[in-house]
Order: C-alpha cells, then structure tokens, then sequence
C-alpha cells in the first residue's frame, strides 16, 4: 500500500519539495534582510554585511533557480492544468519579494548611506514590519497548496501590517525632512525608506492575486 | 442473413454513430478540455466501455422500448432510426437541445399511428415521467456529492498536486463508469428497434462466453457508438467543453459521477432486482438522455455553489426537448413509413 502511494506520487513529490523550499527561501531571505539591516546599522559595510549580502544574492539565486524548475516541471508533467496559470504566476509574485529584499541590501552596500543614529530604530520597526509582511505571505502561500482555508487569516495580516509599515515610513520621512541634514542626504534616507516600505507593498500585491488564486482553487 | 439486413440496419448504425460523437463529450468533455485527460485515453476507454455496458447491460432498457412499440418489420425499424437520426441531424443544425432517447421514442410512437397500433399509455407516461425524473436525481446526487466531496477536501488539506492525481485517477474511473452507463442505457435507442428482426445466430466467445443474438446486435451498435467517439468527438469535446458552466476539474468528476450513477440507475437489472429484494424504490428501466443528466447535475453544483453561475435558460432548453424531439420525430416517422410503403412498396410492419 505504502509502495503504490510512493509510486503514485513520484513524480509530484520532488515538485511539492521543491514547492515548500521555495517558501524557506522567501522565509530565509525575509529573516537575513532583518540581520543585514541591524549589522549595518551597526557596522556599516563591515565584512558581516558583506557575508549576508552574499547570503541573501545565493538565496535569491537559488530561488530563482526553484522558480524555474517548478515553472518547467509544472509544464512538462502537464500537472495541474487547471491551476497551473495561478501557480506560475504566485510563485513569480513571491520570487519578486526575494528578489527586492537582495535589491535593498545591496543598495545599503553600494551606496553606504550615513543614517543618524535617532532614526535607527525607525528603520529597524520599518525592515521588521516588511520582513513580516513577507513572512506571513510565505505561510498564506503555502497554505494555498495544502490548506486553503487559512489563507484568508494569513492574508489578512499581511494586509494588517503592511499599513503599519506605511505609517511608520512615513514617520520616518518626515523626520528626515523635518532634520537639519543636507538634502543630498535627506533624498537618499527618503529613496532608501521607500525601498524597504516597497517590500510590503509588493507582498501586500501578492496577497490581492492569492486571494483570488484561493477562490478559483475551491471547487 | 443478406446484405439487405445490414443496409436497413445503417439506420441504427448512423444513429450510433451519432450517439458516440455527441455524447462521448458529455463523459469526458471536460477531462479532455482541461487537458486533465488525453483524447486518445479518453476515446479508448469510452468504446471499451460504451461496448461492455451495451452488451452486459443493455437489454433491461431495450425492452421497455419495445413495449411501447414492438418494430416487427426491418423496413420500419431502418425507418424509425432514421427518422430519429434526421430529427437529432434538424434539431443541431437549428442549434437546438436533443436527445437520442426522445427522438427515438417520438419515432416509436409515429410507427405506433402509422401501423394502427395502440401505444401503451402507462409505458408512456413511465419514459416520459422518467425524463424529468432524470435530471432532477442527477442534480440531487451531484448537490450532495459536491458538498461531500468539498468537506473531505477541507478536512484533508491533500497538497494540490496530489488532489490533481487523484482526480486524474477518478475522471478516468468515472469516465469509464460513464461509458458502461450509457451503452448499457442507451444502446436501446440506437439498436433497440432492430431487435425484434435481428436475424443473428448466438455467438460463442471461447469455451464459456456465449453472445445471444440481441448481444450480439448490440456489439454491432456498440461499435457503431465506439466509431463516433473516435472518429467526431473530439471536435464535439473542443467546441462543447465547458459551455453549461465553468467547471474545474473535480466538479467536472462530481457531475459525471452523478450523471453515469442515473444512467445506470436506469438502465441496470441487476441493481432494479437489488432494490426490489431489499425493499427499496427502484427506477423504471427506460433509456434517458445523458445530456439532460449531466445538465441536471451540473445545475445542482450550480444551485450547491449559490446559484450565481447557473444559466437558467438550460431549463428551457431541457423542456423545449421533452416536446419538440418527440413530436417532430412522431411526424418524420409518419410520412417517411408512408413513402417507404408506398413508393418502395416495402412491408414496414406486420399484421
């Protein structure tokens, strides 16, 4: 019995895998963008941020190899014909979160912006607050392949949060238009702060197709 | 047995072919629509089966047929079919619904008037009774289906890419339950007018298979059915698809399941003998339309759904077959039995 299960479902087992690993590395890149961050508030370009900016371009780049794989998979076994579209299209959504949090890291490193230290914790609240988005995202999108159910409760955080980060970026704005800094500098923290807000942004998108995908998926 | 029999039986054999291209789609339209199943699979197992269940299965409908009017002359059995054919080939040109089983029985009656026979009231009412009864419990079965199946769904939290196995699996096993369904239901209306004249000799399969001489008739319109799903339904399965409602995959299951399950409902002795022994209502053994039971359940899905998505207009378009099918077949039936016996001076039917 157990045999013809595993016969039965050999070929859609490597792709679930494949699915759930792709779901790690959005939790993956979402949880080293919050580390990156704090280390270069702390250490600016140190060789830590290095190291992490380097983690975070191999998740990206694994996740991309992932996408593709599903992608050609979904294809070639001609599974889930009926779904296939949305699949595709949820898997690039979220491979768009991945690769905007490697975007913004890597912004930090090539521009190596000088922030205040009053406005470290702000910037901290807003990467925690999209890194959450993210996170949430990653657990109602895998919910739409086993447990559709909860997808909803999911999406609603994300939704929740991503107008917490919208208010706290721009407090944060604000402050930086509000200080004494040259506006070079003040133009820099401004495109900076959208960046990171954008992550939610993106993921909040994310959820507005999922929750159609989820509504197609019910029979 | 001449060459005669068979050009008088192209008829019933046109007619099958007719059956195979149209109602193949109704089994596996949307498996092969959706791509879930491949056409060739799907003609495969529709034959395969479509000729078991005509053979197994098909004489318990094929007889309430002949109550309601015994063919007795070759002629006028190659001339009911016809005209049931023609009436199906009129109707879809005009775009409008049909059903084999009722231009059949429309044509039945037309020789029932020609010949001067009385036509059984009370069988009548029972054919036509069953044609209401038929979409309705195919719609009850797929509303309790659909919630039955949507829970278990739910509660599983199965991994879409093992729900897509699964329901490959079932649209293949309901396909193939479909396909013995309607050749053991409706094998009757293609060859059930010929069996009174059928002039073949039982056949012995092997040492312990032996074919009696309706089987064998049967076989024949079976291939018949078997060649129209080869040969046209694809073409009706791509145009067709999901016209009635946007169905997925598992839906599509649900309203085969429910349709197949009426087909055989009405169409089993076995399951009436079984019914009747345990106490239980058993349905009368009547050929029905697969179309109008798969419209049936798919307007239950639709009603189960919230009824946003059901086109209402498909009720009309079932009552306007229930009348029109059979009396544009009564009347060809008429006037072509009265060319053929007064122009081709053919015996159409027997004192």
């Amino acid at each position: 019995m157990f045999n013809g299960k595993l016969s039965l479902f050999s070929h859609t087992q490597p792709l679930e895998n494949k699915i759930d690993l792709f779901h790690d590395k959005l939790l993956d890149a979402a949880m080293n963008f919050k580390k990156a961050i704090r280390i270069y508030l702390k250490e600016k370009r140190s060789d830590d941020y290095k190291k992490i900016n380097k983690q975070i371009k191999q998740i990206e780049h694994d996740a991309d190899n992932l996408r593709r794989d599903i992608e050609a998979k979904l294809y070639t076994q001609n599974l889930i014909p009926d779904l296939r579209a949305d699949v595709l299209n949820l898997v690039e959504n979220l491979d768009k979160v991945i690769n905007k949090f490697d975007e913004v890291v890597y912004e930090f490193y090539i521009e190596q912006p000088d922030i205040p230290e009053e406005y470290h914790m702000r910037f901290k609240e807003i990467c925690d607050l999209s890194s959450e988005c993210a996170e949430n995202l990653s657990i109602a999108s895998r919910a739409f392949f086993r447990d559709f159910s909860s997808v909803r409760d999911f999406s609603q955080k994300v939704y929740f949060i991503e107008h917490e980060s919208d208010v706290s970026s721009g407090h944060l704005k604000q402050a930086i238009f509000d200080s004494e800094l040259p506006l070079a500098n003040k133009l820099q923290l401004n495109n900076l702060t959208s960046e990171i807000a954008e992550i939610a942004d993106i993921a909040e998108d994310c959820v507005d197709e999922l929750l159609i995908f989820t509504i197609k998926r019910d029979i | 047995m001449d060459l005669s029999y068979f050009i008088f039986l192209s008829s019933g054999l046109f007619l099958g072919w007719s059956l195979g291209a149209n109602d193949a789609a109704n089994i596996f339209g949307t498996a092969v629509g959706t791509k879930m199943v491949k056409f060739r699979t799907a003609a495969i197992i529709s034959s395969i089966f479509i000729i078991l269940g005509a053979v197994i299965t098909g004489s318990g409908a094929s007889q309430t047929l002949s109550s309601l009017g015994a063919v007795n002359a070759l002629p006028g059995a190659f001339m009911v079919a016809l005209a049931a054919a023609i009436t199906i080939y009129w109707m879809v040109q005009l775009g409008l619904p049909v059903s084999t089983s009722q231009a059949i029985v429309g044509a039945i009656i037309g020789w029932n008037i020609y010949s001067n026979r009385p036509t059984e009231l009370g069988v009548l009412s029972q054919i036509v009774g069953t044609w209401v009864i038929c979409p309705v419990l195919s719609g009850i079965i797929a509303i309790l289906l659909y919630y039955l199946i949507r829970y278990r769904l739910k509660k599983s939290k199965i991994h879409i890419l093992r729900r897509d196995t699964y329901t490959r699996i079932g649209l293949v096993l309901v396909g193939a339950f479909g396909a013995y369904a309607l050749g053991a239901n409706n094998i009757a209306n293609v060859m059930g007018v010929f069996v009174d004249s059928s002039p073949f000799q039982p056949l012995r399969l092997g040492s312990s298979f032996t074919l009696n001489s309706t089987q064998v008739l049967f076989l024949i319109g079976g291939i018949a059915i078997s060649v129209g799903v080869f040969t046209y339904s694809h073409k009706v399965m791509s145009t067709v698809g999901n016209n009635l409602m946007s169905m997925s995959p598992v839906v599509a299951w649900i309203a085969v399941f429910s349709q197949a399950l009426v087909l055989f409902l009405f169409a089993s002795q076995g399951l009436k003998n079984f019914l009747t022994i345990h106490g239980l209502p058993s349905l009368p053994l009547v050929p029905v339309s697969s179309s109008q039971a798969i419209i049936g359940a798919v307007i239950g899905i639709g009603l189960a759904k919230g009824g946003h998505e059901v086109h209402w207009g498909l009720l009309g378009h079932i009552a306007l077959g229930w009348v029109a099918t059979p009396i544009i077949a009564t009347l060809l039936c008429f006037v072509s039995l009265f060319f053929l016996e007064n122009v081709f001076n053919l015996t159409v039917y027997l004192p």
